[in-house]
């Protein structure tokens, strides 16, 4: 057992700590003062997280093994680069939403000791479990997280119906998930003999390949189902929109990387790798799920479920990425793998910054307005313009076009992609030659969606007219949500535009992963104004790209200026919109959400399949003379009802079978144990 | 005491095991079962007596005390209590499977006990550990009983029976008993036969019958 | 950053920025003479830009700062692009961000605000134009980013100026079925980008058929200068992507006056004769309904696609 205290293992002892400290002092605290401990205490938490996680990133490693804490196995932790940059990122989150909840809880109603005591103790738990060093450790952290989290996604259970349901769901799919991994990395621990991540990493390069298969799907499976991948993704868009928003925050952006982080350290770092199958199965996960993800996003109408689904959207590129790396790595194409890893880890990165924006100012406009329906919302920029600017900022960062967060990341993932081909340099094989442009096209086809979806939220969501009353009378949100927002909004501009200040720690995250080779840091680029790739060719300056464009508008502004000899910047008359001669125009008439996205759910109609229901009302009199039509369309989620339904439906059928068991004769149910035994007895008595 | 001694001793403590099983299982009258229970209780003391004797240990001569106190008089008497109190029905009523059918049936099981069991008796072979099957018989005749009587009273006794072979098998393989082991297993029967009067009182008084057949009528 | 790229940084955007309303005036002149009209003349797009910003500013109301800045930021986008990528000189001002994807990228930024600018007007028209033209985005971004993978596989990168420098040296490479799928993948996208038949039409005048002019229905005065002027150097900006990624020849490779003159020459010319072959072909061609447009967009994909795996199969 040894125990190198350093910053490291210093900065998440303390964020443990402190977690517990927050949640028994928010227990005691009265209600009024309970929101502002536990938020406080919480964001501690994530500071010290970070401090730990960046100090792992940069070299420092802990590792500490407690024998007697747990029964049979003992917890240990160790703290490398990999775990150190997922702690980071969920620590950065934490604080953001910590900052916000300050003021979110009080007017939300959420200072009931549950929610406060428990809250810590989640981002707690999501610290802990990238530091995992042992199959014991990394299962009991990973269901303290999932129950932490099922307790915060309940919390308003009361003031909803729907959050029952989503709770429901979210409790049976993360413990299914859960079941799965426990499946894989036995099996896998059972053949290497202990259960601590080094002696798995011997234990690999022994083990028959079909029973590696079973511990890489197990675990895919589980792993995959916390990060929102298809088909096992129906949680994230039911849980999500119904969790308190700094809860929808810290999952979407800190929760779902832990998925990502699984995956990595099993496949590639405990597994070592393993045949192309493998990883040719995440890149289709990954392209699927980003594909159907953004798919429902643009088709959703519900501003949380929208950004819920994007999550699914993101998380599938990010899976694209490590698919990628992994092909890379198995073709030997070393600093190629290094580039798609840090592609994707950079996403993660960029994704959690975004994310997290995005549902603060959800959470806002949920506050001013008590809606979270596009089609309800509208002109919420005269009311709330500085949520409006920073959803707008991160609306921008999502959609994957410069100068916003995703673009970067995304550029870095298509330049690992485009570079995969053998003609370029890259893989020799037919399999790599087909699945790499499938997977740009899917990027691709996922952007030029993600800009649709982003468009639709914010232009329709912000801009225009109120739709409702609601909407007209929105108010901006207090300082301190708008410091939260304002928290996540600067690390996404940073990223945007100096994305080279995590470069460094990625490469070192990539190296731990066991991908990138030993050729120097596994760095996927280099520099910090421009990112240069190593390795292969390319170049791109997002800081340049940004200064080009101010510039290029400023020019432009003053040219006009000069052109127009000063009649343009100053007070302009207001003039009456183009209403066909119709009169003015009311808020009716603008164009809804639902409207936006009807053309695309035509194109896409086959995958989408709205369900329309058109009620008529006739009066009394005649059938001729209609009282009421009432029209309700509805874009179920596809991959629910065919994969799903059937499941259910199966497991209920299974479930009535099984009450013909239950007779009521308690002779029988004895009997069930008699013959069991007897039989049991006579197999051993014939066996032996 | 000498090696014949003992062993003649040990075989008849068994076989008074073995009769009180099956006379549970012959007769019908409900406290002629509790009579052979406690009968039986006395011959699982009287083995436990014999083995402390054999090997000259104050532990086990304990356990036999303890066993005679509780097996064959305490838990008896409960039973009795609970017989009273269960009013005028002094008899089982037709059991699942017939008399002839169970007799049967109990030589099937002895025979499995014993193809069982030979593993363990090769493992260590001694007067003591030759009389395992009869405890596995044992076993699985009170299983059966529990299964196929009527009257929760009978199955209550079919447990007990269950509970008696599964000391026996402990006391014949295992080289020193724990005294601790004995004492919580005890404790547990007797906590276990409690509950389970204190329900049949209940289901007595709701339904006005202990008959478990009825109760199947519950079921939805 | 070179000298000569520095030169070309100034000449690029000058020479787009007032060459491109000539452009437009060009191609309608073509149309005009095709269908037995006298036309209005080679310089009315720039008599019209004039009559423009002489006109008052105005903002229609319930608008907000979103809708005034749109025109701004997509000219601004659209002056980055010119002055990033290779159209008079191969090395560029900007050479840290003449990537195509980027390039790419940021057209596609200038197109998004004018969406959002259009949401701002609180109209159904406004709403109907952004609707469709982010349609019409989304199922064009698949080609376009799998038709740069069929570019850049040959040279191993997505730098423009490399693409261009490899092209001029092997010029045998335009001619194999690599670059003619892919040029071919690109038309469609070029298109389709700066709403030109059978996507959109730039002339209509009935809004339940426009794509583009319903987006900026609001727009008059300076403003609307603005978002005709960045039309037509988006215009100028996608022919002159397309004619230097598969014709290059006469692009200046060196600093000398002479190569400065080919290159603006050179540029002007495969400029012309392309948008001239487009409202040309405009002529015979009638505008898809909007449902029609995927299909389309999905051949041009295929195309792509098709590129891709003759680059492998056949290298």
């Amino acid at each position: 057992m040894n125990s190198a205290i350093n910053t490291a293992g210093a900065g998440l002892g303390t964020a443990g700590a402190l977690a517990v400290c927050t949640a028994l002092v928010a227990t005691a605290a009265p209600a009024r003062v309970r929101p502002v401990v536990g938020s406080v205490g919480t964001a501690l938490t994530g500071a010290a997280g970070v401090a730990a996680g960046i100090a792992a990133v940069a070299g420092q490693s802990m590792s500490v093994t407690l024998p007697g804490v747990l029964p049979l196995s003992g917890v240990s932790w160790t703290l490398d680069a990999l775990g150190g940059l997922f702690i980071a990122v969920t620590g950065a989150v934490a604080v953001a939403g910590s900052v916000y909840a300050i003021s979110y809880t009080r007017s939300h109603g959420l200072e009931s000791r549950g929610v406060q005591a428990v809250f810590p103790l989640f981002v707690a738990a999501m610290l802990v479990v990238p530091a995992a060093a042992s199959v014991g450790t990394l299962l009991v952290c990973w269901e303290l997280m999932a129950l932490t989290s099922l307790l915060l996604v309940l919390a308003e259970h009361r003031q909803r119906d729907e959050v029952t349901d989503a709770g429901r769901w979210y409790a049976v799919m993360t413990h299914l998930g859960f079941l799965a991994i426990l499946a894989g990395l036995l099996t896998f621990a059972a053949h290497a003999g202990d259960d601590s991540f080094a002696a798995l990493r011997r234990a690999a390069h022994t083990m028959p390949p079909w029973v590696a298969g079973v511990v890489f799907v197990a675990t895919l499976i589980g792993f995959g189902s916390k990060a929102g991948i298809v088909p096992l993704h129906a949680w994230l868009a039911r849980a999500h929109p119904e969790a308190p928003s700094h809860v929808s925050a810290l999952m979407s952006a800190g929760m779902v990387n832990l998925g990502i982080y699984g995956i990595i350290r099993v496949g590639q770092d405990l597994l070592g790798g393993g045949p192309r199958w493998w990883w040719l199965l995440v890149l289709a996960l990954g392209a699927v799920s980003a594909v159907y993800g953004i798919l429902q996003a643009a088709m959703s109408t519900d501003l949380k479920r929208l950004l819920g689904q994007s999550t699914t959207e993101n998380m599938g590129l990010v899976l694209v990425g490590v698919g990628a790396a992994g092909l890379f790595a198995t073709a030997g194409q070393q600093v190629l793998a290094g580039l798609a890893l840090g592609a994707a880890l950079l996403h993660v990165i960029n994704h959690a910054a975004f994310k997290s924006l995005l549902f603060l100012a959800a959470g806002s406009v949920l506050r001013a307005t008590g809606t979270r329906d596009l089609d309800n919302l509208g002109g919420l920029r005269a009311g709330m313009p500085i949520t409006t600017g920073l959803f707008g900022w991160g609306a921008l960062a999502a959609s994957a076009l410069p100068p916003g967060t995703a673009f970067v990341s995304e550029w870095l993932l298509l330049q690992a992609l485009i570079h995969g081909l053998p003609s370029s340099g890259g893989v020799t094989s037919t399999v790599t030659a087909i699945a790499m442009p499938v997977a740009v096209a899917a990027v691709a086809l996922t952007a030029g969606l993600a800009v649709a979806t982003f468009i639709k939220a914010f232009g329709v969501g912000f801009l225009a007219k109120p739709r409702t009353e609601a909407a007209a009378q929105a108010r901006e949100s207090p300082p301190l949500m708008l410091a939260g927002m304002g928290l996540a909004a600067a690390a996404s501009v940073v990223l945007a535009v100096l994305p080279g200040v995590v470069l460094p720690g990625i490469g070192s995250a990539v190296a731990a992963a066991g991908v990138g080779g030993e050729s120097g840091s596994a760095r996927a680029a280099a520099g910090v104004v421009t990112l240069r790739l190593v390795g292969v060719t390319g170049a791109l300056s997002p800081l340049v790209l940004v200064l080009a464009l101010l510039g290029a508008s400023l020019l432009t502004a003053g040219v006009v200026r000069a052109v127009t000899a000063g009649r343009v910047g100053g007070a302009r008359r207001v003039a009456r919109l183009w209403d066909c001669g119709g009169g003015p125009l009311s808020s009716r008439m603008e164009y809804t959400a639902t409207s936006f996205a009807e053309p695309l759910q035509r194109v896409f109609d086959d995958v989408v399949a709205p369900e329309t229901d058109v009620d008529v009302d006739h009066h009394e009199e005649s059938r001729y003379l209609v009282r009421t039509v009432e029209y309700r369309r509805r874009v179920p989620d596809r991959i629910e009802q065919r994969l799903y339904q059937p499941l259910l439906k199966a497991v209920a059928a299974w479930g009535v079978a099984g009450r013909g068991l239950a007779s009521g004769s308690v002779h029988r149910y004895l009997g069930y144990g008699f013959y069991t035994v007897c039989a049991l007895l006579l197999l051993l008595a014939v066996t032996r | 005491m000498t090696e014949t001694l003992y062993v003649q001793l040990l075989d008849l403590a068994c076989g008074g095991l073995l009769l009180g099983a099956v006379l549970v299982l012959w007769r019908r009258e409900l406290s002629v079962i509790i009579r052979m229970f406690a009968a039986q209780g006395v011959a699982l003391a009287a083995l436990v007596a014999v083995l402390a004797a054999h090997q000259r240990s104050v532990d086990l001569w304990v356990v036999a005390v303890g066993l005679l106190i509780l097996r064959a008089s305490v838990l008896p008497l409960l039973l009795a209590r609970a017989l009273t109190a269960a009013g005028p029905a002094r008899r089982e009523t037709r059991p699942l499977v017939n008399v002839a059918a169970s007799l049967l049936a109990a030589a099937v099981l002895a025979l499995l006990a014993y193809a069982v069991s030979r593993p363990l008796v090769a493992l260590a072979p001694s007067p003591a550990t030759q009389a395992i099957p009869v405890g596995v018989t044992v076993v699985l005749i009170g299983f059966f009983v529990l299964v196929t009587r009527r009257r929760a009273l009978s199955q209550l006794v079919g447990f007990l029976l269950m509970d008696n072979g599964i000391t026996t098998v402990g006391f014949l393989t295992t080289a020193s008993v724990s005294l601790v082991v004995e004492l919580g297993v005890s404790l547990d029967v007797l906590l276990a036969v409690l509950v389970l009067r204190i329900l049949t009182a209940r289901i007595q008084e709701t339904f006005g019958d202990a008959d478990l057949d009825e109760l199947a009528e519950l079921h939805d | 950053m070179t000298a000569l790229g520095v030169v070309g940084g100034i000449a690029q955007p000058v020479l787009i920025v007032a060459g491109s309303p000539v452009l437009v005036g060009v191609m309608r002149q073509v149309r005009a003479h095709l269908e037995g009209r006298a036309g209005a003349g080679v310089g009315q797009p720039w008599r019209d830009l004039r009559k423009l910003f002489g006109k008052e500013a105005i903002t229609p109301a319930g608008t907000s700062e979103m809708f005034r800045a749109a025109p701004l930021a997509q000219v601004a986008t659209t002056l980055v692009v010119a002055l990033a990528a290779p159209f008079v000189t191969t090395d560029s001002a900007l050479g840290v961000i003449s990537d195509l994807f980027a390039v790419v990228a940021l057209l596609a930024m200038g197109t998004t605000v004018l969406a959002l600018a259009g949401l701002d007007t609180a109209t159904a028209f406004g709403g109907m134009g952004a609707s469709r033209e982010m349609t019409i985005i989304a199922l064009v971004e698949p080609t376009l980013l799998v038709a740069i993978f069929a570019l850049s596989v040959r040279v191993g990168s997505t730098n423009l100026t490399d693409i261009v420098s490899a092209t001029l040296h092997d010029p045998a490479r335009v001619a194999s079925p690599v670059s003619l799928l892919a040029a071919v993948a690109l038309v469609v996208v070029v298109v389709a980008e700066t709403g030109r038949l059978p996507v959109d039409n730039p002339s209509t005048h009935l809004e339940l058929t426009m794509v583009h002019e319903a987006m900026v229905l609001e727009y008059a005065g300076p403003d609307l200068a603005l978002v005709e002027l960045a039309a037509a150097t988006r215009l100028a900006v996608f022919l002159g992507l397309l004619a230097n990624l598969f014709l290059p020849w006469g692009i200046a490779t060196e600093l000398t006056p002479i190569a400065l003159a080919v290159g603006i020459l050179a540029l002007v010319v495969k400029v012309g004769v392309l948008g001239a072959a487009l409202a040309a072909a405009e002529v015979f061609m009638a505008k898809l309904r909007l449902f029609r447009v995927p299909e389309l967009l999905a051949g041009s994909f295929l195309l792509a696609l098709l590129a891709v795996a003759a680059s492998f199969f056949l290298a």
